[in-house]
């Protein structure tokens, strides 16, 4: 049964193995700059360091969950299995991101706001959209049949992803305590924001295509696993043995 | 994707609206699990808040808002849990009909009933929580109906997919009440600029994105509706 096909023996390709590699060393590199070769800014001193993590991966997130709800709009589009494997996977690191997002958030928040959680717009913009995604995996969660569940969920994908702009007027509107957007930055700050953003875009990238390849095997296991329960009884019979 | 074909969609939209009126007429069950549980929300509510006379001011519109939020809960609910009863369900979808008819039928019936039960708290809020309204109650009508449609367009989508699983009950506001905080906020910050600031410039700012809410959600689950109910 695991030698049918190249395809099914589940090795990573080079290609795949390599971005790793990328990734983390741009990772890294962000890091360092970050932490260690970024100047000390002058009204937040260290601690405006969490911002070029924070700041990168918040952008990332909330892109990701537009980038969801496309790969869920194919689901319903065209329905292919495929589709569903990288909806999941897109939601799953998308769920990730908004997740740190707003961790690093309260983290920035307590000595800068003097709370956790002030309110501030963006953060809870960020905390919405976590328990917007956290409702696709309840409602995926819920429903026996995968067919039904992959375009239900679809649905779900599509409707968190048109909150999102709603979500930020409202917010907005609502309380705005947050620092000042990266345009004020000097140019040097800038730098050392870009490399992270690049290297939080990577680490998306390479954690989406890891787990939509290994939803893919999962996918075609199941789908042989379902071939083989359909076929004959001798074929049964041949794996329980 | 099913399209409009004019007259007779629009016909089956009333006809769905007119089934569930009449429903509602000879059983009650809306108005009964709804009127005296908004109600008793905005007297517990005021026990909670402390009973000081300015506190209760600042917080009225929210509570009015949350009161109606969780009645909206149970209206989107009740409409979809009615059809289960003898495969009802099933026949209203094998009508030649697009399925969003009968979503939008449902939306404009749960609206009626919210809208009802908002404008008939408006004065028990006016009354427990001392508020103020003046001249500025026909901006205060509109922000109560645009509300409860947002609240209704979501509530009913949401609620068709809930209805058929095992955790329905705890589900529906789960997935409904993240997704009407925009509505919520706008709702909330439009009714204290009339109830407690008395500024009619500003609760336009909140209207406006009140507007948006009900526009961009009524074109969407109009739109994939018919994924919810397939079978």
């Amino acid at each position: 049964m695991a030698s049918n096909s190249g395809k099914s023996t589940g090795t990573r390709p080079l290609w795949l193995t390599v971005l790793g590699f990328v990734t983390l060393a741009a990772f890294l590199v962000g890091a360092w700059y970050a932490l260690v070769m970024a100047p000390t800014e002058v009204t937040q001193q260290e601690l405006f360091r969490i911002t070029y993590t924070h700041a990168s991966v918040a952008a990332v997130a909330l892109a990701a969950t537009i980038l969801t709800a496309v790969f869920g709009a194919m689901v319903l589009w065209r329905g292919k299995p495929i589709d569903d494997v990288r909806t999941v996977a897109a939601a799953e690191v998308t769920t990730v991101f908004l997740a740190v997002t707003v961790i690093g958030g309260m983290i920035y928040s307590k000595p800068t706001l003097g709370a956790y959680w002030a309110w501030d717009a963006r953060i809870t913009l960020s905390g919405i959209m976590l328990v917007l995604m956290v409702g696709y995996f309840v409602v995926r969660g819920m429903i026996g049949d995968p067919l039904r569940a992959a375009r239900v969920s679809a649905v779900v994908a599509l409707i968190v992803a048109a909150g999102a702009p709603l979500n930020r007027a409202a917010t907005s509107m609502f309380r705005t305590v947050h620092p000042a957007r990266s345009a004020d930055m000097p140019a040097e700050l800038q730098f050392v924001l870009i490399i992270n953003m690049v290297a939080a875009l990577l680490v998306f990238a390479w954690f989406f295509l890891e787990r939509a390849r290994l939803g893919a095997i999962e996918a075609r296991l199941e789908a042989e696993r379902e071939g083989l329960e359909a076929g004959s009884s001798s074929v049964k019979e041949v794996v329980n043995v | 994707m099913e399209a409009f074909r004019g007259a007779g969609d629009l016909r089956a939209i009333g006809v769905i609206l007119m089934k569930d009126l009449r429903q509602e007429l000879r059983s009650r069950t809306v108005l009964t699990a709804t009127v005296f549980f908004a109600a008793v929300t905005l007297v517990i509510m005021g026990f909670a808040v402390g009973g000081q006379p300015d506190v209760l001011r600042v917080v009225a519109p929210g509570v009015l808002w949350v009161a109606l939020a969780f009645a909206g809960v149970i209206t989107a609910s009740q409409s979809w849990v009615n059809e289960l009863e003898d495969g009802a369900l099933e026949q209203l979808t094998m009508y030649p009909v697009p399925r969003a008819t009968l979503y939008l039928g449902k939306v404009l019936a749960n609206w009626i009933y919210l809208a009802a039960l908002a404008i008939l708290l408006v004065p028990v809020t006016v009354v427990l929580y001392d508020v103020q309204i003046g001249g500025r109650w026909p901006l205060l009508f509109l922000v109560l109906l645009l509300g409860t449609l947002a609240f209704s367009l979501v509530g009913t989508f949401y609620a068709a997919l809930t209805v058929t699983l095992r955790a329905r009950e705890s589900l529906l506001p789960l997935l409904m009440f993240p997704i009407i905080i925009p509505a919520l906020l706008a709702a909330v910050g439009a009714s204290t600029e009339l109830m407690y600031f008395a500024d009619t410039v500003k609760a336009f700012d909140w209207l406006q994105l009140l507007v948006a809410f009900v526009l961009a959600y009524g074109v969407l689950c109009t739109a994939v509706f018919h994924f919810l109910v397939e079978e």
